[in-house]
């Protein structure tokens, strides 16, 4: 059943891997349950932030709405179209919608191309008939939108000759020139310099408001989501342990896991030094699960219900939901 | 992975490819148009009955293989001969007692001429290799160590050199100067040496040894120097070099327990992967220097179109390699604990 | 926007082909020597007929009176066994040898290259049958099996050429596999992939331009290796009769009584073309490798530059609340010294203090000059790196005048190190116990190895890791895990002052603030002075003392936490506080500061913030601000603080 109006829909999206490569006589049965029942859904126009630490399964989540990664359950809606197990001719169409900026901007970029063919390649690859000045004009045209102005200058560069935030530039002018709908962007700030970041972060805040791109934002710092998300989605191991307003989960978190990471961000002021609330162990690997919630081995305010069943998503207001036996719905 | 399981896999894919081995081996001497055993029957220097004691053991007058034949229309009846009284199964079941057939040259059994030979190569292969690697690693430690000084480039360019040198030709150069200085111009022995005491046998051999290992030593030095010092230039150019000087080591300290052995690593695979061509060089060296060793018997079999010979010192080459190769592998597995689990 | 205008200096870097070509071999002496070489023995053997005295294809007039006649005279090389000038031999000789080099080279790489390009790019089941298929040629001696071949067929060129080429495939399709398996994993090939592109178009415009150099490397030590195959097989009597390549001029030579002739121009003429021509190759591809793979410059253990002594000063010995001063450096300052270039000026005149117990945040963004400022405190510096003013005291000792043994003995013992990233920090094949252990050892040679032993598990317990993992490689510890390790090590010989030089970078939040409360604890117990290096003000501003913020090499301003924090007089520092994301005003728009840190080689004349700061007037374009005192031990380098 679709419903109407959502631009995204994710439903109980599963992405497992087998553990291990499989030998020639062995058959590897493990699995890493990298992404385990993702449900997410994405308005035009809105920007929504996947935050968690490495392994919790944001950046597979990513690479299975590209279509990169093949889902192993689930559906995935887009602009009203189920897109889950699209066919390579169906995906290359739908490639042209949807784009992303990776977050390393010094190995995203072929050493070997300009700046031109690096923009210009998705126009060659989508074969979309233009001639070679229209192409020019739109690879022009996508550098200065992403900042880099005039254009002319930095279309016969090489990548090495260009600082790292010029480069993030390029990436996302990559990305711009085929004028998507919607830009997943992982972890597109987090190899740049602090100063630099803003400039980056203000770029994809601004794309957002004149070209009305939906973008999900994939970061482990929930320091930098509050500028632009409007909605901010946590994950841990594969799972969305809540969601809700970017108002509502950085000023009022529900999840242990939440209120922990809020709590370690540091807070450039020695006056307001406090109280953080650390995390002990590492997250498990997503391959041994743990039983109930899984996030109780290292919850400080486990009790004994949460080591045996997996919390529902309880509701506490028509944005803003949580996964935890602790929480009582509104 | 289990250090037992990757110890298995490991042997179990040598056994593989000595099997391969096993099969390229009939089928070159079998179907190229050389073809020993026919183009053997009919060699002049043949007695008729060993013509006819060939043609029983090789079973000549039985099909290659189950059905190969079929592949003709006009022979389609022997399909459905008994499979082991093909061609290939008299092979191996030769094989497996260790019969090689009989030398068309000297009319003894291959095995026992090769079985004779074998430890000559490997003498011979082995003075070469461990002298090699070792001028080859002091070499490159000098290199890397003082990098970018006359030293260096001394090495760098003299092992380019030693890389650059034709073996069999090396060799003849070097025996053209050993002769004109007194060392034996080839063989093993000097005829007629059995019957004095034991110390001046070994001093002979080792006489004769001399040149062949020298132009062993040179034209394998020069690649191992090489590898010695761009891996250990990678090594001391490390995070963790520097955390050893941090750590208040000196120099000898750091080279002799962080340097060293991460070095070695690509050596030792290199000196693996090499074992293929230091046979290569054996041969050329024993053709030069007339050392009766397993090269020098491919080299006379050629000469003689002695194929008997040539198909059974391929083979016990190609064995030996493999095995070599399995036992630098299992080196390597010691020496890098990575390996394990990976 | 910002207005970018970065080096406009490589404005029009122009690539053409033939440039670039002219580029690589300028730099490598060595490719280009083994370039001519090679031009010079391909001309030779295009002009063979040309430049050949003799014809020597006829047999006609040749008696056994010419047979190995010496040098000079009409044959200016001698001739042969059969009568023949062994200098038209050579020139004819080049072209067969090097026919059967390039034409069989040919061959091989072009199956190596598609099988190790097949295998690497689509993996799985493709892949694992051809490599294991490659490895078994590979163990195969190919020497001995080209003998056997060409022994059983007929030795004609084109066979040669044929089993030469089709052997010698196998280390082309190993490289070309881990090559393109390297390449296949970066990141711009996904980004191909996300754009929609097909695999033939990935392989032909991302794998291809970067397998390419190193396919063109290999193929030249594939084709001086076809030619010494070719050579050994002529030699061993196998090769052509028709047509007589420098191996068969050898054969021949050898064969029939050169050396007992003592004919060496007949052994010595053929031979040294082949050591020319594969020479040449050799050069040429090793050369060619390096501009490749550029190896770093230097190593750690390559002699240093001497310190440039400045006068004597004395030493504070305590701060103004009566702590005593550990550490003092005074106005050091850092050059990276190349032949070519003008000196790189890293670090330029930077002082500051470490009281005992303090904890010192300092503070740039990368290539600002504060792992050079690090390294040089315990002249660890990279060989190109040399202390060109200032001095370090360290409890009283000039460490900038002492000896490498000296020096030895204050390292780890007195001022130790948590390196970033300690991934590359452990050597991968000792056992974390084992390597605190050899610090220990160094330090303590008389303590027994049994209470070495306990220290270490001591050290390890200290910082939340079980001592049963001191036997353990780093490789099987978590980065969280090794962080913990690196600084149990650095504390393994109670220094008096740890440097954690970005101790966090590259680990997740959680585990990042772990390691931080791990640090601020130890400080507590073990009463450590710690100098913290971070590009992270939101760190410094939790944990430290004191904060010295770097830019562009010098100190941009240097003074307790709570004044850069709250009234910083920089104009970077109070840019990069604006730059900082605050959860506690979620509704302003984060301020950036526009453009990039300058370059140590292209430094601004003046002031090296003036081409990013928003306040700067002409003369800080002009003139390097110095540093200005104000109240307190607040410093600041800017002209507009002079009022």
């Amino acid at each position: 059943m679709t419903t109407p109006g959502y631009f995204l829909e994710v439903r109980d999206l599963k992405k497992y891997f087998q553990a291990g490569r499989p030998g020639w006589f062995s058959k590897s049965t493990r699995l890493v349950h990298a992404v385990d029942n993702v449900s997410l859904q994405l308005q035009r126009g809105e920007v929504i932030a996947l935050v968690g630490e490495s392994g919790c399964g944001k950046s597979t989540l990513a690479l299975t709405l590209m279509g990169l990664e093949k889902p192993t359950e689930g559906t995935i809606l887009f602009e009203g179209e189920d897109v889950t197990f699209a066919d390579e001719k169906k995906l290359k169409a739908l490639r042209q919608r949807i784009q992303m900026v990776f977050q390393d901007p010094y190995e995203s970029l072929n050493p070997t191309q300009t700046i031109e063919e690096i923009v210009g390649e998705p126009l060659v690859v989508h074969d979309l008939g233009l001639g070679p000045a229209e192409r020019r004009e739109r690879v022009r045209r996508a550098l200065e939108d992403a900042g880099l102005k005039p254009a002319e200058i930095y279309m016969h560069r090489f990548p090495h000759e260009l600082s790292g935030g010029q480069r993030q530039r390029v990436v996302i002018a990559g990305a711009l020139v085929l004028e998507p709908h919607l830009l997943l962007a992982d972890e597109p700030v987090s190899m740049l310099d602090v100063s630099i970041r803003a400039e980056i972060l203000n770029l994809l805040a601004d794309l957002r408001k004149t070209r009305q791109i939906s973008i999900i934002f994939i970061t482990h710092d929930l320091g930098t989501v509050g500028y632009f998300a409007d909605r901010i989605a946590v994950m841990y191991l594969g799972r969305i342990v809540e969601t809700g307003k970017m108002r509502e989960v950085l000023e009022d978190p529900q999840h242990p896991y939440t209120k922990a990471l809020l709590s370690v961000i540091p807070v450039p002021n020695p006056r307001l030094r406090r109280e953080r609330v650390i995390l002990q162990g590492e997250t498990p690997n997503p391959i041994d699960l743990p039983s109930g919630c899984r996030f109780h081995p290292r919850c400080p305010l486990a009790v004994e219900r949460c080591k045996q069943e997996d919390p529902p998503y309880v509701r506490l207001s028509a944005t803003h939901q949580t996964a935890c036996w602790l929480v009582k719905e509104a | 992975m289990e250090r037992r399981q990757y110890l298995l896999k490991k042997i179990g894919w040598s056994l593989f490819t000595i099997l391969f081995v096993l099969v390229l081996n009939f089928f070159l001497f079998r179907i190229l148009p050389g073809d020993p055993a026919r183009a053997g029957v009919k060699d002049p220097r043949l007695k008729k009955e060993a013509i006819e004691a060939i043609q029983v053991r090789f079973g000549l007058d039985k099909p290659i293989i189950n059905c190969f034949e079929s592949l003709n229309p006009v022979k389609l009846g022997n399909c459905a001969i008994n499979p082991l009284e093909t061609q290939f199964f008299i092979y191996v079941g030769n094989l497996l007692r260790g019969e090689l057939g009989i030398s068309y040259h000297t009319n003894r059994p291959v095995a026992a001429i090769l079985a004779e030979r074998l430890w000559n190569t490997i003498l011979l292969i082995g003075a070469g290799q461990i002298l090699s690697i070792v001028v080859g690693v002091i070499f490159g430690i000098f290199a890397a160590w003082k990098a970018r000084t006359v030293i260096d480039y001394g090495a760098l360019l003299t092992s380019l050199l030693a890389w650059s040198l034709p073996t069999f030709w090396l060799g003849i150069i070097l025996l053209f100067w050993g002769s004109a200085h007194g060392l034996p111009i080839g063989g093993k022995a000097t005829p007629g040496m059995s019957s004095m005491p034991w110390t001046d046998q070994w001093a002979d051999v080792f006489k004769h040894m001399l040149l062949p290992t020298l132009t062993y030593t040179i034209v394998y030095m020069g690649e191992y120097t090489l590898i010695m010092r761009s891996s250990l230039l990678d090594v001391l150019a490390e995070d963790y070099i520097l955390t050893a000087k941090a750590k208040g080591l000196n120099t000898f300290q750091i080279l002799k327990d962080h340097a060293l052995k991460n070095a070695m690593l690509p050596l030792v695979t290199v000196i693996a992967i090499n074992l293929g061509f230091t046979v290569a060089g054996a041969l050329q060296i024993e053709a030069v220097f007339s050392w009766p060793g397993l090269g020098g018997a491919i080299y006379e079999s050629v000469v003689r179109r002695d194929y008997p010979v040539l198909q059974g010192a391929f083979l016990l080459i190609a064995v030996a390699v493999i095995l070599a190769n399995l036992i630098a592998d299992l080196t390597y597995s010691y020496l890098d604990p990575r390996v394990q689990s990976e | 926007m910002s207005a970018i205008t970065e080096s406009s200096k490589s404005k029009t870097q122009s690539t053409s082909p033939l440039l670039t070509f002219w580029r690589t071999f300028r730099r490598n002496p060595m490719a280009l020597v083994g370039l001519i070489m090679l031009v010079i023995i391909l001309l030779l053997a295009v002009f063979a007929r040309q430049l050949a005295p003799y014809d020597v294809t006829s047999s006609a007039n040749v008696s056994t009176a010419d047979i190995y006649n010496p040098p000079g005279g009409a044959h200016l090389l001698g001739t042969d066994d059969a009568g023949k000038d062994v200098l038209s031999n050579f020139f004819f000789g080049a072209r067969v040898s090097l026919i059967v080099g390039f034409f069989a080279a040919f061959i091989s790489v072009f199956i190596g290259g598609v099988i190790g390009i097949v295998a690497g790019f689509y993996g799985g089941r493709v892949e694992n049958i051809l490599m294991r298929f490659t490895d078994i040629m590979l163990v195969i001696p190919d020497l001995p099996l080209m003998v056997v071949i060409v022994a059983l067929t007929k030795p004609s060129l084109i066979n040669i050429i044929f089993v030469i080429g089709l052997l010698g495939w196998t280390t082309t399709a190993r490289i070309v596999r881990s090559q393109t398996l390297a390449v296949k994993s970066r990141k711009f090939v996904l980004r191909a992939r996300a754009i929609g592109a097909g695999n033939f178009h990935i392989i032909l415009h991302h794998i291809l331009p970067l397998v390419m150099p190193l396919l063109v490397v290999n193929a030249i030590l594939v084709i001086s290796l076809a030619i010494l195959n070719e050579s050994a097989l002529s030699f061993i009597g196998l090769g052509d009769p028709t047509a007589l390549s420098w191996g068969q001029m050898l054969n021949f030579a050898f064969g029939r009584g050169a050396m007992s002739a003592g004919a060496w121009w007949a052994l010595m003429v053929p031979g040294l073309g082949i050591v020319w021509v594969v020479l040449a190759l050799t050069l040429l591809g090793h050369g060619l490798e390096q501009v490749l793979n550029p190896r770093l410059e230097f190593h750690h253990l390559e002699p240093g530059l001497p310190v440039v002594q400045d006068e004597a000063r004395q030493a504070v010995a305590r701060a103004e609340d009566g702590r005593p001063i550990l550490l003092e450096v005074q106005n050091l300052s850092v050059n990276y010294v190349t032949a070519a270039k003008p000196p790189a000026r890293a670090v330029e005149n930077v002082s500051f203090q470490l009281r005992e117990g303090e904890l010192m945040g300092l503070v740039g963004e990368s290539g600002c000059g504060k792992t050079t400022l690090m390294l040089a405190l315990l002249r660890l510096l990279p060989p190109a790196g040399q202390i060109v003013g200032g001095k370090v005291w360290f409890m009283g000792q000039d460490l900038t005048a002492m000896d490498e043994t000296e020096l030895q003995n204050v390292r780890w013992n007195g001022i130790s190190i948590v390196f970033q990233g300690a991934m590359n920090a452990f050597n991968p094949v000792r056992t974390v116990g084992e390597q605190i252990f050899e610090a220990i050892q160094k330090h303590t040679p008389i303590l027994p190895g049994d209470k070495i032993e306990d220290r270490v598990s001591e050290l390890l317990e200290l910082v939340g890791i079980s001592a049963e993992h001191k036997a353990h490689f780093p490789h099987q510890y978590s980065g969280g895990m090794r962080q913990r390790a690196m600084i149990a090590m650095a504390l393994a010989c109670n220094p008096s002052v740890v440097i954690a030089d970005e101790p966090t970078t590259a680990l997740d939040v959680m585990i990042q603030a772990q390691i931080l409360e791990l640090l601020d604890s130890l400080r507590k117990k073990l009463g450590l002075s710690i100098i913290f290096v971070t590009h992270d003000l939101g760190v410094v501003a939790e944990m430290c003392d004191s904060v010295l913020v770097m830019y562009g090499g010098v100190t941009a301003e240097y003074a307790s936490v709570d004044t850069v924090y709250n009234a910083p007089r920089h104009p970077y520092t109070q840019e990069l506080l604006k730059a900082f994301p605050d959860l506690s005003k979620l509704d302003k728009r984060l301020a950036s500061i526009p453009g990039y840190p300058p370059r140590f080689d292209q430094l601004p004349p003046g002031c090296r913030f003036a081409p990013r700061c928003p306040q700067a007037v002409a003369r800080c374009h002009e003139e390097q601000p110095a540093l200005h005192r104000l109240e307190g031990k607040h410093v600041a380098s800017c002209h507009l603080l002079e009022t």
